[in-house]
């Protein structure tokens, strides 16, 4: 198929779906038997209950519990001073682990770990660099995915990774380990943080994908038997920096 | 599953209650999840608080549907995605086997979603030749068995690691140990090689946000993200009441949904999508679609009794804490939704209270569904609208009937209840023994055949009233508001004729 007429056939049913559309939203007006709503209703509640939105930890508290809700799903916490620990932690992960492959996001702060000049044993690949890689594939066969976390929430032992050119999603989702570093001045306390600031940039603003990761991939469909790694890294590291 | 539905639940209960296995893994599953719900609401802390705050927001976007639905449609074009409007389950399958079709796919990869199973897209899919890979762990392995979900969280509840074991030996051409994380492990590798091949992904929507377009899957696995990630085109089946309005409202979702599902804080993946890829982007879908279903949920919209039904998050959480499912599991309500949000669900999307009356009879009413419900649904007084509204229809039995009338009659004059118990108290001694009677004849069989019927007292109530009414004086207690403005608007809606 060539590309004009797919182009075409894109427009043929755009051109249909927007027809159908006001029949589908009169029809949903005729239901509440009131007009159409075409202006923005008032929103009597939004977001959290109010007392929520006041709820602070410390920074200390913070830590602590996210370290407590990450490792309570299954996954590791290491908290260390600065980015010269963190890549020691990656280093020696990597050696005992005998990680061959490493991928990781395109960020200036992890390609300053030197991991390359630190492992110069394994492939060590940076997201989205050359035209011509199948990423893709790159991803499947690396052992170790490395990402630096947009945000976390200490309430849910949760972090947020933002997709971008140089942040694939692929990297915290195909290689069997993943390591996020997470620097602490991004452990928020509740979710609700992060999401005011998706609502702040509004549609323009956001990335095509936002993954909340609370831990290694799970599953207990069989016999309700809790199995590590089903699709997803069934190994995350989250590695707290003081100052990243 | 048309002709599972025309079984009786009676029948498909007696089936599921001669099934040990299933019965105890029901039981343990459905108790590991509740538990887990309870624990969590618990520590989460103002649960009740939250539970309102839920109901409001959906409420509100419930009452401004096609506000918030238009608003959602436009961002999402302008975010580059091709949305669809679908009226029926024939027009969504439509939609999707014309996009597999122009796509030239071989194959489609897809996480959970329950309104894939109300379309039964897969059978759609394999019609023309396009083979549908389910990717969730549980959907997988009952898409290997030729079955349906018998739960909305865990699918394939019903279903032992040897009957496992057993599947996907038969997929891998040797024999598998019935070991959990080598059974899984074959999944992983398998399934990797369908991700890659397929040329569509397809899931549903827990979630579409209208200010921004994005929609918002939560998962355990990583399938969810693999179908989004890897194929080069993305279709998305959405519910048309799955919208709320802004990210601040996720996190009341994203605090409601885990917790009442499983009792985790958030699931293991929280995934909002904006679009297809950007351009400069190395991964994620070339080309996105989302179809937006109503297929009888608009049926609910203006109804007094249903629209809340709208409301549901579909976190099963009324399933576990459910009676009647703990005892007789998912596929004896033989639709695509079980438990009691299913016995609601079917027959409000089908308008059908013919076929469907007696699922909505597989209840005890005893209203813990709604205790358990994240967004405060009364699932109790719905399945007791469907009741009212079968007998309004002429669809009642007519035996009852006649005995109603009966009762009607004895109830609304003092001597005539006098009378009939006075010669109760009489009748009884025929069939009475020691204070039971075990009868199983007659008006009793259907009672006695499985418990017994007390003798009436030799003091009444109506004997005991007058001390009693005395000791009453002292502190007669009023009806908490709420509960009472509920019932009058409940009767409001009755008398305006809300019940047809």
């Amino acid at each position: 198929m060539s590309s004009d007429s797919h182009e075409a056939w894109l427009a043929e049913l755009e051109a249909a779906s927007r027809q159908k559309q006001e029949t589908f939203m009169n029809g949903i007006a005729s239901k509440l038997r009131r007009p159409r709503v075409t202006n923005r209703p008032d929103q009597p509640f939004r977001g959290a209950p109010d007392f929520w939105e006041s709820f602070q930890w410390s920074s200390e508290e913070r830590i602590s519990m996210f370290t407590q809700n990450f490792q309570a799903a299954g996954g590791h916490v290491i908290h260390v001073a600065d980015a010269v620990q963190a890549a020691d932690f990656i280093t020696n992960k990597a050696e005992e682990m005998k990680a061959a492959r490493l991928l990781m996001q395109n960020q200036p702060s992890l390609l300053a770990l030197d991991l390359q000049q630190r492992l110069s044993q394994a492939e060590i690949s940076v997201w989205n660099d050359q035209p011509e890689t199948d990423w893709r594939a790159k991803a499947a066969e690396a052992d170790f995915g490395i990402v630096e976390a947009d945000y976390a929430a200490a309430y849910t032992g949760s972090m947020t990774v933002m997709s971008s050119a140089n942040k694939g999603r692929s990297v915290s989702l195909l290689p069997t380990v993943l390591i996020a570093i997470i620097p602490v001045d991004r452990l928020k306390t509740r979710l609700g943080e992060i999401m005011s600031d998706f609502d702040a940039a509004g549609r323009e603003g956001l990335p095509a994908g936002i993954h909340f990761i609370s831990g290694p991939s799970r599953s207990a469909d069989i016999e309700n038997d809790l199995t590590i790694g089903v699709h997803g890294p069934g190994i995350v590291y989250a590695v707290l920096v003081d100052s990243w | 599953m048309s002709t599972e539905g025309k079984m009786s639940v009676k029948n498909r209960a007696r089936l599921a209650l001669n099934n040990d296995f299933l019965r105890s893994a029901v039981r343990f599953t459905t108790e590991r999840l509740r538990s887990g719900k309870i624990q969590a609401s618990a520590d989460h802390g103002s649960w009740d608080e939250w539970r309102e705050r839920g109901r409001q927001i959906r409420l509100h976007t419930i009452a401004n549907l096609d506000y918030y639905l238009t608003q959602f449609a436009d961002n999402a074009r302008a975010n580059g995605v091709h949305v669809h409007f679908a009226d029926t389950a024939e027009e969504a399958v439509q939609l999707s086997l014309n996009i597999a079709k122009q796509k030239s796919a071989q194959s489609v990869v897809k996480s959970k979603s329950m309104v894939s199973e109300e379309l039964h897209l897969n059978k759609a899919l394999e019609s023309i030749g396009v083979e549908a890979v389910e990717t969730d762990l549980g959907e997988y392995i009952i898409q290997l068995a030729d079955e349906t979900p018998s739960h909305i969280i865990i699918p394939a509840i019903h279903k032992n690691r040897y009957q496992i074991a057993d599947l996907l030996s038969k997929e891998a051409g040797e024999t598998l140990p019935p070991d959990t994380s080598i059974l899984a492990g074959f999944v992983r590798n398998k399934l990797r090689e369908k991700f890659l091949d397929a040329e569509i992904g397809m899931t549903g929507c827990n979630f579409a946000i209208a200010e921004t377009g994005s929609m918002v899957l939560f998962e355990n696995e990583g399938n969810a993200r693999m179908v989004t990630t890897v194929p080069k085109t993305q279709i998305t089946l959405m519910g048309m009441e799955r919208i709320i309005p802004s990210w601040t409202d996720l996190e009341v979702m994203a605090t409601l949904l885990p917790r009442s599902a499983t009792g985790q804080k958030l699931t293991v993946y929280m995934s909002g999508i904006t679009g297809p890829r950007r351009d400069e982007d190395g991964d994620g879908p070339d080309e996105m679609h989302i179809i937006i279903l109503d297929n009888g949920r608009s049926l609910q919209l203006g109804d007094p009794e249903f629209q809340e039904l709208l409301n549901c998050i579909r976190c099963g959480a009324c399933l576990n804490a459910c009676p009647v499912y703990r005892q007789i599991g998912g596929h004896a309500y033989g639709g695509t939704y079980s438990g009691p949000i299913g016995a609601v669900l079917t027959p409000a999307l089908k308008k059908n209270v013919a076929e469907w009356d007696d699922i909505a009879n597989a209840s005890s009413l005893c209203g813990a569904c709604y205790e358990a419900c994240p967004v405060k649904i009364p699932l109790h007084d719905m399945l007791v609208s469907l009741r009212r509204r079968k007998v309004e229809a002429g669809r009642g039995n007519k035996l009852e009937g006649l005995g109603m009338k009966g009762f009607a009659a004895i109830m609304n004059n003092s001597k005539r209840y006098r009378a009939v118990i006075r010669l109760g108290k009489i009748g009884q001694k025929l069939v009475a023994r020691s204070g039971e009677i075990r009868l199983k004849a007659g008006p009793l069989k259907g009672w006695n055949t499985y418990r017994v019927t007390p003798t009436l007292p030799k003091h009444s109530f109506r004997d005991k009233w007058p001390t009693l009414e005395q000791e009453i004086r002292g502190g007669l207690q009023n009806m908490p508001s709420g509960m009472e403005q509920r019932l009058q608007n409940i009767m409001k809606d009755r008398n305006k004729g809300g019940g047809s």
